[in-house]
């Protein structure tokens, strides 16, 4: 660890300047194109937020920008005093909590046995096994989920039971779909985490078997400590992308009854923009939930920076 | 090394050079943009010249019109026999487009309004409200008054009601649906299996508890299929925009004896009543949550999806349904195709009780707010309009129908249109009959007569006929109509002269205003997962789910929306009167 700090020492800032640039002239040459794609494509579309500041409906959709009646943050405020605005952002939050937290535990957990595994055939097909389903679209997965978890499916009629997993308009049905999301997802990311541990010494675990320490000693003293700067990272980009909870899962998953509990931002701006062709008030909500994710990847950031954790930026 | 690095420089110009290339195409149509602005005046110049061009026309030059068709699930090339000889007759050639991937329009319409690039003719459908807002739609007024006599003769006393409103008296498009004419076949307020009603020698049920015995008879004595599943009393599919079809319609139909007219309810003095409000349809719900509460109603209902609804039907289970044709025959043929008609559904008039009348029959007048118009980026409306006219005329509607005279039907000594057996059934078995034949194919969205109406030559126009219909009942349904001494199923129904036609269309197919669909989608939205609350509850709760509905109805603007669809109303029918 000291070893490395010093090292990190040793890398002086160098200061910015015309000789600094002559001399780094291929690398920033190359890096042109790159920032070029990210000007066209991620900044220049930036222009359409204007749309959530002005009344931009079908009829007014062609016109010119300067044409188009202005309303200052009139979309704002009804998005925000939408009947279910409220329970959506609750959904949202809840949802992305519930399924980061799942999420990353789960996926450690399936690294770290993994891992553990020595028998090398078994290993590499329980992790192509398992990492297939990211490759499987929502619609199938949906369709899949239905079958088993729905009222009368192959669970309830497996256990003779009435869990009402898909039909509980409680907090219950943000579980299902974790649990469903965790299914498909969990192999793959659990690819970052078991190259982590790749990357970790095996000096020290060497070292410490010496020493006398048993597996669960080892994992928990080297393992999970080597690859905490990782987990931190994906942490802190989860959580910038903390509202963007995917609107095709939650519409597939959802039913007349749990329509409460499965409302969320990217769905909700979807129906009330496009779907009522108020494309300033879609413009408004698209554009909350980016701001917000903006805000709360820096917190996480400036959070991690105070644990004493690598940040991200 | 040296050449590397030319090389390497080379690369990077060549990218940044690209990337500008991309730059400047995307100003390109920036800047037609711009030049489409004043289309608008350029459309009325074409319009002027194309007079000439219309005369030419018959002279065997033939124009390619494009046209965008919502509702087409294939692919036209218009080379079949019919589309021959509708462009020998108007010199017009249909080049059609349609939405890609499934049936949404909306997308495809919002591109081209973006983008300002419209067809020449369309059938926009839903989106249609979009494109008049756009000021796309071209009004058609004058070009029919001009060039359009079989047009205003097909929709006789019905033309005023294609006028947008009272304050935009202007003609954007026809009526993709039939004028008039007389429902041979429907399939009623409700469903039950053939079996079912045999059970009970054919006597139609004339209230829902007369109902409810019948299913629950019929259940007590065949517990289970053939092939051992339970028996379902009734099923619904909710689990999408389905719940509007299986929850939200019939209720209308059997507790208000109303017409489809959406959600919504007209009252007498044609003032608009969100339909859930009404007293008769809370007793509706009331009885399915008892069901439901009874096993009666299907428990899955709420959360199986329509494909779980389709099996269902598919397997036989299900003794009644509420729901339409369209809806459950792919279910339907499945039991067709086993030879079990027994277990296939009779469309019943079943009402809440005998006082009110089932609407299925009735005429609500011409649809209007969806159909076929001219855009003002036409490159020749007149042509376009003529094109159109030759579609309504007797000889264009035969043509469509029946396809060529000495090929696919033939006229008997009387000089009344016949289909020899052998093209009847190679109409109903081969699924291609209408693109390669062409008849039938080029008919939807444009503007079409009824069936049983009669042609001067005093043959329908259509070819569905009520002998048609009758022969092509099947032994259930033979056995039926036999027993209840009629001709025709729908004898038993309520007859359309025991309604009077509103002057105000049906209000489903209507292009909303904004501010109003904006309101309606919310109300639907607390509706249809409150119902469905309501429903799966206890009987002892039924009373306090639905006020609470009522009372969040009420609270995202119903009363609201109702004043509008009231004002919404009466423009209508100012039109008309």
């Amino acid at each position: 660890m000291s070893v490395k700090k010093r090292q990190k020492e040793k890398v002086i800032k160098q200061k910015f300047s015309m000789q600094l640039m002559w001399k780094q002239r291929y690398l920033l040459l190359m890096s042109v194109p790159f920032l070029i794609w990210l000007i066209i494509f991620k900044y220049i579309p930036l222009w359409g937020w204007t749309m959530a500041f002005q009344d931009v409906r079908p009829k007014t959709l062609a016109q010119p920008f300067w044409q188009r009646p202005f309303v200052g943050v009139s979309n704002f405020i009804k998005a925000f005093q939408d009947r279910i605005f409220g329970q959506v952002m609750l959904n949202t939050v809840g949802l992305s909590i519930l399924g980061i937290t799942v999420g990353t535990i789960m996926a450690i957990l399936f690294a770290l046995m993994l891992n553990e595994i020595r028998f090398v055939k078994f290993k590499k097909i329980t992790q192509t096994i398992s990492y297939l389903p990211h490759f499987v679209s929502w619609v199938v997965i949906a369709s899949i989920a239905k079958m088993v978890l729905n009222d009368g499916g192959m669970l309830d009629t497996a256990l003779h039971t009435k869990l009402g997993l898909m039909s509980t308009n409680t907090p219950l049905f943000w579980f299902t779909v974790v649990l469903i999301n965790t299914w498909k997802e969990v192999g793959w990311d659990a690819i970052v985490y078991l190259s982590a541990m790749a990357g970790i010494d095996s000096g020290l675990y060497e070292a410490a078997k010496v020493d006398g320490a048993n597996r669960l000693q080892r994992i928990w003293h080297i393992t999970l400590p080597g690859i905490k700067p990782t987990v931190v990272v994906l942490l802190i980009m989860s959580i910038g992308g903390a509202l963007n909870v995917g609107m095709e899962r939650q519409m597939l998953l959802s039913n007349g009854i749990v329509q409460d509990h499965a409302m969320v931002l990217s769905w909700f701006s979807y129906v009330r923009g496009i779907g009522n062709s108020n494309y300033g008030l879609g413009t408004a909500i698209g554009m909350f939930q980016s701001l917000v994710g903006i805000a709360l990847l820096f917190i996480a950031n400036k959070v991690a920076g105070l644990l004493g954790e690598s940040r991200l930026i | 090394m040296k050449s590397k690095k030319i090389c390497a420089l080379l690369l990077a110009v060549t990218m940044v050079a690209g990337t500008l290339a991309g730059c400047g195409g995307g100003d390109a149509p920036a800047a037609d943009t711009g030049s489409t602005t004043t289309t608008d005046d350029g459309a009325a110049d074409d319009g002027a010249a194309a007079t000439d061009d219309g005369g030419s026309a018959a002279s065997g030059e033939v124009i390619e019109l494009t046209f965008f068709n919502a509702d087409a699930n294939q692919d036209d090339p218009w080379t079949d026999p019919v589309a021959e000889a509708i462009t020998a007759a108007t010199g017009v050639k249909l080049k059609t487009t349609r939405p890609v991937g499934g049936n949404d329009e909306s997308e495809a319409v919002a591109l081209m309004i973006a983008e300002q690039n419209y067809p020449d003719i369309i059938f926009a459908k839903g989106s249609a409200g979009n494109m008049i807002d756009a000021g796309a739609m071209m009004d058609m007024t004058d070009l029919i008054e001009q060039y359009g006599p079989n047009i205003k003769k097909l929709y006789g006393d019905e033309f005023e009601k294609l006028k947008q409103s009272a304050d935009d008296p202007s003609i954007y498009q026809l009526s993709a649906y039939n004028v008039g004419g007389t429902k041979f076949k429907d399939a009623g307020n409700l469903q039950v299996q053939w079996a079912a009603l045999k059970a009970k020698d054919y006597k139609i049920p004339q209230s829902l508890e007369e109902l409810e015995t019948m299913i629950k008879d019929y259940i007590a004595e065949h517990p289970t299929t053939d092939e051992g599943l339970d028996m379902i009393g009734i099923s619904l599919s909710t689990s999408d925009w389905h719940w509007l079809i299986t929850l939200g319609n019939p209720a209308g139909f059997i507790a208000d004896g109303a017409p489809d007219n959406g959600q919504w309810i007209v009252t007498s003095d044609n003032k608009g009543m969100y339909k859930f409000r009404s007293d008769k349809e809370r007793e509706y719900f009331k009885w399915l949550c008892r069901m439901y509460n009874e096993g009666i109603l299907d428990p899955e209902f709420a959360t199986q999806t329509h494909e779980d609804y389709i099996a269902k039907i598919a397997s036989g289970r299900v003794v009644a349904l509420f729901d339409k044709d369209w809806d459950y025959q792919d279910g339907e043929k499945v039991l067709k195709a086993d030879g079990k008609y027994e277990l296939t559904y009779a469309g019943l008039p079943t009402c809440i009780d005998e006082n009110t009348k089932c609407p299925s029959l009735m005429y609500q007048g011409l649809t209007t707010g969806t159909g076929v118009g001219i855009t003002t980026s036409c490159k020749d409306p007149v042509a376009a309009i003529k094109f159109i006219d030759f579609l309504c005329s007797d000889e264009g509607q035969v043509l469509n129908k029946w396809g060529i005279e000495g090929v696919n039907y033939f006229i008997d000594d009387e000089g009344h249109r016949y289909r020899t057996e052998e093209e009847i059934k190679y109409s109903q078995e081969d699924a291609d009959y209408s693109k390669k034949t062409g008849v039938g194919f080029h008919n939807y969205p444009f503007p079409s007569y009824g069936d049983g109406i009669l042609d001067p030559t005093g043959s329908t126009y259509t070819t569905t006929s009520k002998d048609a219909v009758i022969n092509e009942y099947n032994v259930e349904e033979k056995a039926a109509v036999e027993a209840w001494g009629v001709e025709l199923i729908v004898d038993m129904f309520p007859q359309p002269d025991e309604f009077e036609t509103p002057d105000y269309s049906p209000l489903w197919a209507y292009a909303m205003p904004l501010e109003f669909s904006e309101i309606v989608d919310k109300l639907d939205e607390v509706a249809w997962s409150a119902l469905i609350k309501c429903v799966t509850g206890t009987e002892a709760e039924f009373d306090a789910n639905y006020d609470a509905m009522i009372a969040e109805l009420e609270a995202t603007g119903m009363s609201e929306a109702e004043e509008m669809m009231t004002a919404i109303i009466a423009e209508k029918v100012a039109i008309v009167q």
